[in-house]
């Protein structure tokens, strides 16, 4: 079921990121569903699963981007280990603190890829692009993540094994 | 952190890592590979995006003309019908005279100016925010190669920085890492087009004693590019002249409006057979 999921993903994701959410945009500002999606992966599935995912839909992003074939593979496949470690090492997730972790990954992220790109060229212009594009997008990304990971049905089965640890322990 | 993990489990996660760390150190070696891979993957991709095209199109006409009327319609149940086949055929015949009209003109166009373009749809949008990008349903297959200049009757709109066999990636002139080389029509002074960060275009390395003027039209030069000479970039909104600068630059407002893309016509050969012919002859 789960590599299905994946599967549907890796061809879907992408296609309506670049067609259908162009409707969804703040000005001129849209959020990134695969960063999304590979944080969730990552956080509720594990590092490997993150990794994997997060190299196969950077992949398929940088296909459909007119940057570099490498930067989203490589940036996106960051935050699938990062998520991976997070979900792995925090004992209480709770969607304010998978709002917090989106917004810092996704701000890492775009930071990283921003000066990338502007490396390439020369450094002017770095901080306002960060201003105008990198921050907006993390908050957008944070809120809709946020909204994600609470409807999900991972999340109740999550927060329930947690509860029942710490009933274990007595607290 | 890592001792948490199984020992397969981080074999695998150091492997993987070491294949980026190599992706990332070695960009220019590993880009062949990259591309190689990219070609298939991006055919496959290709078809849920041209589906989610079509499917987005049917309903935003299927809110068009249905849901928007569905006020008149309730307290006009008598005509409900009548009035709603008849607007239904109307803004069919209209979008189909609209779209007529618009094909015409690019064809008209594509007739009168450049000998060899190839007509392409807008199907989606760059995949991140990024770049300044458009996805044309016309790819490698169709003879479009990266560096191609692509336009509209209105005017210029960036340039093919990468292909599939079936679509292609187009950076619009707007975006800061496009450069093209224009002309002010009516002085004949030469800069380079470049986009901004808001979204507009500005012409760089202008000669101090040029005479610029706001609204004068900036044209492509046709010396280097995918475009021929005289198509209409912009027009100048305001003229930046800073003294101890060696050059000015001029800010440009886009002729072809870059938010509302459907056709476009792509350039696979700039130049007209005769200028061809006209080079070969300076050459000899």
């Amino acid at each position: 079921m789960k590599q299905v999921l994946y599967c549907g993903l890796i061809l879907g994701l992408v296609p309506f990121q670049v067609t259908a959410l162009n409707f969804a945009s703040i000005a001129g500002i849209r959020p990134d569903l695969t960063l999304i999606a590979i944080f969730l992966i990552g956080f509720l599935g594990g590092e490997i699963e993150g990794l994997l995912m997060g190299v196969l839909l950077g992949c398929v992003q940088d296909l459909f981007s007119a940057g570099s074939l490498w930067v989203n593979l490589i940036t996106k496949g960051m935050i699938g280990i990062l998520a991976g470690l997070l979900g792995r090492h925090l004992a209480s997730a709770t969607p304010v603190t998978v709002c917090a972790f989106l917004f810092v990954l996704s701000l890492l992220s775009g930071s990283t890829a921003a000066l990338w790109i502007r490396v390439e060229d020369d450094l002017s212009g770095v901080s306002q692009v960060i201003q105008s594009v990198v921050l907006p997008q993390a908050l957008f990304d944070a809120a809709l993540g946020t909204l994600i990971y609470w409807v999900m049905p991972g999340r109740r089965r999550r927060e329930s094994e947690f509860g029942d640890e710490m009933a274990l322990f007595g607290r | 952190m890592l001792r948490a993990l199984s020992g397969t489990t981080r074999l695998v996660l150091l492997l993987l890592i070491l294949l980026l760390s190599v992706i990332f150190l070695l960009p220019k070696q590993t880009r062949a590979v990259l591309q190689a891979i990219g070609q298939p993957v991006s055919a496959v991709i290709f078809f849920p995006v041209e589906l989610l095209t079509a499917l987005e199109q049917k309903i935003f006409g299927v809110w068009d003309e249905y849901v928007a009327l569905r006020h008149v319609r309730e307290e006009n149940r008598q005509l409900r019908r009548d009035l709603g086949s008849l607007q239904k055929q109307n803004a069919d015949l209209r979008e189909s005279a609209v779209a007529a009209q618009r094909l015409a003109g690019l064809l008209e166009f594509k007739e009168q100016f450049v000998p060899q373009t190839v007509a392409a749809r807008v199907i989606g949008r760059d995949s991140t925010n990024w770049y300044s990008g458009v996805i044309l349903n016309k790819g490698d297959r169709d003879g479009i190669r990266p560096e191609m200049g692509v336009m509209t009757t209105a005017g210029v709109v960036g340039r093919v920085v990468k292909t599939g066999p079936f679509s292609s990636m187009v950076l619009l002139m707007t975006d800061p890492h496009n450069a093209i080389t224009g002309i002010i029509q009516r002085s004949r002074d030469e800069g380079i087009v470049e986009g901004t960060s808001q979204g507009r275009a500005r012409i760089k390395y202008l000669p101090l004693l040029a005479s610029v003027r706001v609204g004068d039209t900036v044209v492509t030069s046709g010396l280097t590019g995918g475009f021929p000479r005289g198509i209409v970039i912009g027009a100048v909104l305001s003229i930046q002249k800073e003294e101890g600068e060696l050059f000015q630059s001029a800010e440009i407002t886009p002729e072809a409006d870059l938010s509302k893309l459907e056709e476009v016509l792509v350039i696979t050969v700039p130049r007209s057979p005769d200028a061809h012919a006209d080079a070969k002859i300076g050459k000899s």
